[in-house]
């Protein structure tokens, strides 16, 4: 193994930096690295150039080529730049480009050089031109940071939901900083300066003068600074060669390295990963690199071509013309397995499996050697752990070989985390291919989740890719296929140059009811590209029709989605729809299309009776809908209107309306009504108190009670009263006024023709036994023993029933005989019953 | 009484989970206005909302106060204003008018409106209205309700299954609020049962748990100690929730008997037996005349309607007369709407075929009797009250009294007059596993799919012993139909899980068919 590690340099005596080839580069660069805006997106993102003719002094003639690459060097997009002079270059969180121009202007592209958007960064910089800007990441997205030509500092921290903020003058200066940089602590972008010896700390409130504790006397200047890729640690270049190394709060050293080289590097960069043993930079100049760190000596590296570093989360990406490295401080269990001499349980196990392919007895010997000292499972996993940070994939293969070998020797070893790593390490090396060139570690890998990834991959339109790995790790349809799937039908339908049926059906063929596809967000994509045609026919295979129905409107297909709200049978999508098409149609077309739809009329009629009463009857004028008009106008006459006239009028449109639709009897009870309403009206005024609106029994009932008999016969008379209910009507109401005399009279006006019972009734309920009984005796026959029971005359009651035979009666009669009292009836009508039956 | 069910009939699952599920929604949504903030309730979502979360979960969730939606300008002076309301056109003018009224004395405040039950309800609230829904078993829903729950429904009201129960029930000057499920042990028992039972039962109970009580007696200091801390609260529990059905039995007797409640049964069976309609008509005439109460009235007249298959032309015409005269002139717009719902009409000329029919169906045989009623069914439009009952034997023919005590079908829930339609067509369902044999029926109920809306749903896959039926009312059901369906459950071994839009009762129905005059 000593070869292996012969590209392992140690810095001080913890920790080893290899450096290890990614891809040779064969891009076909025309300008040289440093003649060039750079860009390179984290985690092993796309790398965008733009030749920088801005940078001299001459002004070009011909424009500049924006050119982005993967990182195995495939070009992506080539475009010609037409806009203006560009200061910086910077990868969002989501992939796409922004460059900020020197008016202050931030273009945004895609992946593939498609333009995205653009915002300002503010007014001010018009005058004052953007000297410098840096592209950062937070944890809520992607910020700018410009400096103007007035020195003064704007940020958005995010980019998405842009908002600018103005940071404060530092006092006093009066050239651009030597250096800067933005970090974020608590959650909050700050801008950390330099201005000859001194550092400021710009936040949204306030500057303020800070020092590094324990930094080297005699520094006129600050060259170089650099934020770790977590924002925890900061590193300080100065203009004596030395770097000192601190967290980025300021507030603790690290450490301290004198390199001794006073010439500003180009480049300097964190090199540690999670759980790192040693922080380390890394400082390239022309020719050279170094790694510092808590050590008193440096790696250094020779650099044969003109190089660009990029942080990553657990280390450095170096690429230049024709090669792309990775930079990273070992991790522990790579350093326990393939140390020189390493007797770590993991180095043995290999060593074991290795003499066993060798047919060799050894391979027992360390076998037991790991057993003996029971560490047979945690040599298991350092190999497995150990794989997972190897690059190529023969030592990746090895190393689980030994994993898999020692797992023979374990008894319950939870297979998970061998699976797990197998999976991963495919996915990885699939990603990591040239054609794709994504080099994501594994750390990063499992920093970005796999959801990301995929994003990523969509992103490139490497959509077999995704949905390949989707499978392979059997990821739920919602979050995997499916998605990929919509993304990729999402793509196609800008191909311009397919048909609509062609697309239309390409996508049905390969989404078919996948479940989780939105055909509607498919059919939106069509329609933002201009392709409304497509966009239709997409929705048909939309099976939600709330998701249908609000395009078809945005596109103006409105009557398609009357129908289909309709079909949904969902009332509010129809109300939707309808209330849409009562603003964009006039009145009479709009009437015409409800009258087609039967269900969307009683809907809108609906809609109407709450909110344009007027609306609902020009519906039924429309319709010649004379029975619905007449009911119509019958509330308004109680509803809308408040004076007499009003309402009289209201009831006379009701009443023809009622004619027409050939309801007389509605018609002449509405004409009552209108005789009634004139008649309470004219009472009102002459005998005072209320009568509007009550039902005409009432009125005759008030008219009682006010005691105004001959206006209440009068009335009766008129309005036809059944006598009936006029009896009724007066029995209550003298019973209710007590006035026994006048229903002594009235009853004997003529010949009751409700029968006299329900005086005797309506006299018990008022508590007046006497009056009763005056009634009870009036009586007719069929009712008699009720009536003697109503008033209570048990023993009356007993001698009619016996005189009537009637076993019913008896029986009734026997079951209010209650108590002593009634023992004697009771035994009365037992005997009456026996005789009966004995004949 | 509460019959046991048969051994063989499997369990109910847990229904709590849907509580749980619809809370923990309303706090999800209740978080997403993060901070203190006031709630506007409209008063019909309170028991609902009763149901499922108490005002303490809602003050844990940071509500402060709690107001109903009314027509009011809003007190409130929080910054944060939550609504919790029916989407309806009324409420979002309500909502809209507050946050305009904010505007215009320069307020901002952040608001939040929920809807409940999201869309669907309007769509039901609208077609109930416009009477899209064809023919429904109104009959059934006309009814008086004898069952003990029935009765409770119809006279108190219940509401997501709880009742205020006011100062005459609860014999104090409070009203009392109890919920009627379950887990009440006593209303379990008697929820089922006629109401000439009920009264019986209940102080068989009550001398039941006086005996309990008096174990006391002669009990030493241990045995007392285990009665009092294991047996007495049970029994204070149980004495208090008898105390209070004891009171809502006491009340409903009292209503009953000033209304002359047997006369009134006695009217409803001649409707549903088609005996004696002139006396019945007139007792209908004398109710509308004595101005008893519109709503009653109104319950008459249709319950007529049906079962007679619409009025004759000059009775339509004089109890419409005599009703408006009693009740106001608006009715008209009343009349209106229940004509467009079939609930009250006139009988066409074609129609009176059927007395014919129902007495030529009485004198031959039952297969040529179908025959003559499909005929007859072609010639009247409308679903046929009479045809249907007879087919289905809805009106059980009484050999003298009907033992209410010892109820032998389901036509006990309304005294052995009536079998309610859907109960009797579930049985049928269950009983030929499919609406095979079932044609002639469905035909007589007019494009059944639509209009007859109970949908039985049965587990094929399960063993027989597991008879877990799915009952789902569209449109709503009575209490006396869920009575008859348990006691049919009890009987053959079926357990029912009843899903129903609404519970209903003829107030309710003929309420929503009423013009009101604002």
């Amino acid at each position: 193994m000593d070869c292996y590690t012969a590209n392992w340099n140690p810095l001080g005596d913890s920790a080893f930096y290899r450096k290890y080839e990614l891809y040779s580069m064969d891009w076909d660069l025309k300008e040289e690295l440093r003649d060039c805006l750079v860009a390179a997106a984290p985690y092993g993102g796309p790398i965008a150039l733009l030749r920088n003719p801005w940078r001299k002094e001459k002004v070009a003639s011909i424009r500049p080529v924006l050119e982005i690459y993967s990182a195995s060097g495939l070009p992506l997009a080539s475009l010609l730049w037409k806009s203006g002079p560009v200061v910086s270059l910077g990868w969002s969180a989501e992939e796409e480009l922004l460059c900020v121009q020197e008016d202050g202007v931030v273009l945004v592209y895609g992946l593939h050089g498609d333009f995205r958007r653009h915002f300002s960064m503010g007014n001010e910089v018009l005058q004052n031109r953007v000297l410098d800007a840096r592209i950062f990441h937070t944890e809520f997205g992607s910020g700018v940071a410009i400096l103007t030509g007035a020195h003064r500092f704007t940020l958005s921290a995010n980019v998405g939901d842009l908002k600018l903020r103005r940071m404060p003058e530092v006092p006093g200066l009066q050239s651009a900083p030597s250096c800067w940089t933005t970090l974020c602590q608590d959650r909050v972008a700050h801008i950390l300066l330099a201005v000859g010896p001194d550092l400021y700390l710009l936040d949204h409130a306030a500057c303020s003068a800070v020092t590094p504790p324990g930094l080297a006397p005699g520094v006129s200047s600050f060259l170089q600074m650099a934020v770790s890729f977590t924002y925890r640690h900061l590193a300080l270049f100065t203009d004596t060669g030395y770097i000192w190394m601190g967290t980025a709060s300021l507030k603790e050293k690290l450490c301290e390295f004198n390199c001794n080289i006073r010439a500003p590097p180009k480049q300097m960069v964190w090199c540690s990963r999670p759980r790192s043993k040693e922080r380390a930079v890394v400082v390239a100049w022309e020719r050279r690199l170094m790694v510092v760190g808590d050590a008193p000596e440096s790696i250094q590296f020779v650099l044969d071509e003109d190089s660009y570093l990029v942080p990553e989360l657990d280390g450095v990406r170096i690429f230049s013309c024709s090669t792309h490295e990775f930079l990273h401080e070992v991790p522990v269990a790579s350093e326990e397995i393939f140390k020189i001499a390493s007797m770590a349980p993991g180095a043995l196990l290999l060593e074991a499996q290795k003499e066993y392919e060798k047919e060799s007895q050894k391979a027992d010997e360390y076998l037991r050697e790991i057993q003996e000292l029971g560490q047979l499972t945690q040599a298991v996993q350092q190999c497995i752990e150990a794989a997972g940070h190897e690059h190529r994939p023969d030592m990746q293969k090895s190393l689980l070989r030994a994993a898999s070998f020692g797992k023979c020797f374990l008894d319950r070893f939870p297979p998970d985390s061998f699976v797990r790593m197998c999976q991963d390490l495919r996915v990885l090396n699939a990603i990591r291919d040239y054609h794709i060139g994504i080099p994501l570690t594994y750390s990063q890998y499992k920093q970005l989740t796999i959801q990301v990834l995929l994003d990523r991959l969509v992103l490139r339109r490497l959509y077999p890719l995704a949905i390949q790995i989707c499978e392979y790790l059997r990821l739920p349809e919602v979050q995997g296929v499916s998605r990929i799937l919509a993304h990729w039908a999402c793509y196609k339908v800008q191909q311009k140059d397919v048909s609509d049926e062609d697309v239309a059906r390409a996508i049905n063929q390969k989404l078919g009811d996948t479940p989780g596809v939105s055909y509607s967000d498919i059919a939106a994509r069509a329609y933002g590209c201009g392709r409304t045609e497509l966009a239709i026919k997409l929705l048909e295979y939309e099976p939600r029709s709330g998701e249908q129905v609000p395009l078809l409107l945005k596109m103006k297909r409105s009557k398609l989605a009357l129908s289909k709200a309709i079909e949904s049978g969902d009332t509010d999508l129809v109300f939707t729809v309808l209330l849409h098409l009562k603003n964009e149609l006039n009145r009479g077309d709009f009437f015409m299309t409800l009258r087609n739809q039967p269900m969307a009329l009683s809907l809108y009629r609906q809609f109407c009776k709450h909110q344009e009463l007027e609306t609902l009857k020009d519906l039924y004028n429309q319709d010649d809908n004379h029975q619905e008009l007449g009911s119509f106008h019958i509330r308004a006459s109680y509803a809308a209107e408040e004076r007499i006239e009003g309402r009289v009028a209201a009831l006379q449109m009701a009443a023809d309306a009622f004619y027409k639709a050939k309801n007389e009897f509605a018609a002449k009870a509405t004409e009552d009504q209108m005789r009634l309403l004139r008649l309470q009206r004219r009472l009102e005024d002459e005998l005072g108190g209320h009568f509007v609106d009550l039902s005409l029994h009432d009125t005759v009932t008030t008219l009682v009670l006010g005691g105004h008999s001959k206006r209440a016969e009068q009335l009766a008379r008129d309005f036809r009263i059944p006598d009936k209910r006029l009896w009724w009507l007066k029995l209550t109401a003298l019973a209710d006024l007590e006035d026994w005399e006048e229903l002594e009279k009235f009853s004997k006006s003529k010949k009751s023709p409700i029968g006299y019972l329900p005086f005797v009734e309506i006299c018990m309920k008022q508590h007046n036994k006497y009056e009763a009984k005056k009634y009870a005796s009036r009586v007719g026959p069929e009712q008699k023993v009720k009536a003697l029971l109503l008033v209570g005359d048990v023993a009356q009651a007993a001698d009619v029933a016996i005189e009537h035979r009637n076993e019913a009666e008896l029986t009734l009669v026997l079951s209010h005989c209650t108590g002593t009292a009634d023992a004697a009836t009771a035994d009365k009508i037992q005997r009456a019953r026996a005789q009966a039956q004995k004949k | 009484m509460a019959f046991p069910h048969r051994p063989d009939a499997p369990e109910l699952p847990d229904f709590s989970m849907l509580k749980r599920l619809a809370r923990d929604q309303l706090i999800y949504l209740l978080e997403q206005l993060p901070g203190k903030k006031d709630l506007f309730i409209e008063a019909d979502l309170m028991s609902p909302l009763d149901r499922i979360a108490n005002v303490s979960i809602l003050k844990q969730h940071e509500v402060d106060k709690l107001y109903k939606v009314e027509n009011k300008p809003a007190l409130s002076s929080n910054e944060q204003l939550c609504f919790l309301v029916r989407p309806r056109i009324k409420n979002m003018r309500y909502i809209a008018s507050l946050v305009n009224a904010d505007k215009l004395a320069g307020r901002t405040r952040k608001y939040k409106v929920i809807f409940s039950p999201q869309k669907f309800h309007a769509c039901e609230m609208v077609l109930e209205e416009e009477g899209v829904y064809g023919d429904v078993d109104f009959v059934t829903a006309l009814c008086s309700q004898v069952v003990y729950e029935g009765l409770v429904d119809d006279t108190f009201r219940i509401k997501c299954g709880s009742v205020d129960f006011g100062p005459e029930v609860t014999s104090s000057d409070r009203s009392l609020k109890v919920l009627l499920n379950a887990e009440d042990k006593v209303f379990n028992e008697i929820r089922n049962e006629h109401f000439s039972n009920v009264f019986g039962f209940l102080s068989q109970k009550a001398r039941n748990l006086q005996a309990q009580y008096d174990r006391r007696r002669g009990m030493d200091i241990k045995q007392m100690k285990n009665f009092v801390s294991q047996e007495l609260k049970g029994l204070k529990q149980e004495h208090r929730l008898l105390s209070v059905h004891i009171g809502a039995c006491e009340s409903i007797m009292k209503k009953k008997t000033k209304q002359d409640f047997q006369e009134l049964i006695k009217t409803e069976h001649a409707l549903l037996e088609g005996f004696n309609i002139r006396e019945s008509t007139s007792y209908i005439e004398e109710h509308i005349d004595r101005q008893v109460s519109p709503i009653e009235s109104l319950r008459l007249m249709c319950l007529l309607s049906l079962t007679e298959n619409g009025l004759i032309p000059k009775d339509y015409r004089s109890l419409k007369t005599q009703y408006l005269q009693s009740y106001g002139p608006e009715h008209l717009l009343t009349f209106s709407n229940l004509r467009r719902a079939g609930l009250l009409t006139e009988q066409a000329p074609g129609d009176t075929l059927t007395a014919v029919e129902s007495k030529v169906s009485k004198l031959v045989t039952d297969k040529a009797a179908g025959k003559i009623t499909d005929a007859f069914s072609s010639l009247a439009k409308r679903s046929n009250f009479r045809a249907i009952s007879k087919k289905l034997n809805l009106i059980p023919r009484v050999d003298g009294e009907y033992d209410l005590k010892v109820p032998r079908d389901m036509a006990y829930v309304f005294s052995g007059a009536y079998v309610p339609l859907s109960c009797r067509l579930i049985e049928q369902v269950l009983e030929r596993r499919s609406w095979q044999g079932l044609d002639e029926v469905v035909r007589l109920l007019n494009c059944s799919e639509l209009a007859f809306t109970d949908m039985t749903k049965e587990d094929k896959a399960s063993s027989e012993s597991l008879r877990l039926i799915l009952v789902v009312f569209l449109g709503g059901c009575t209490f006396s139909e869920i009575s008859a369906l348990r006691f049919l459950g009890r009987e053959k071994g079926y357990r029912f899980i009843f899903l129903t839009t609404a519970v209903t009762n003829s107030a309710r129905l003929m309420e929503a068919m009423s013009e009101v005059k604002a």
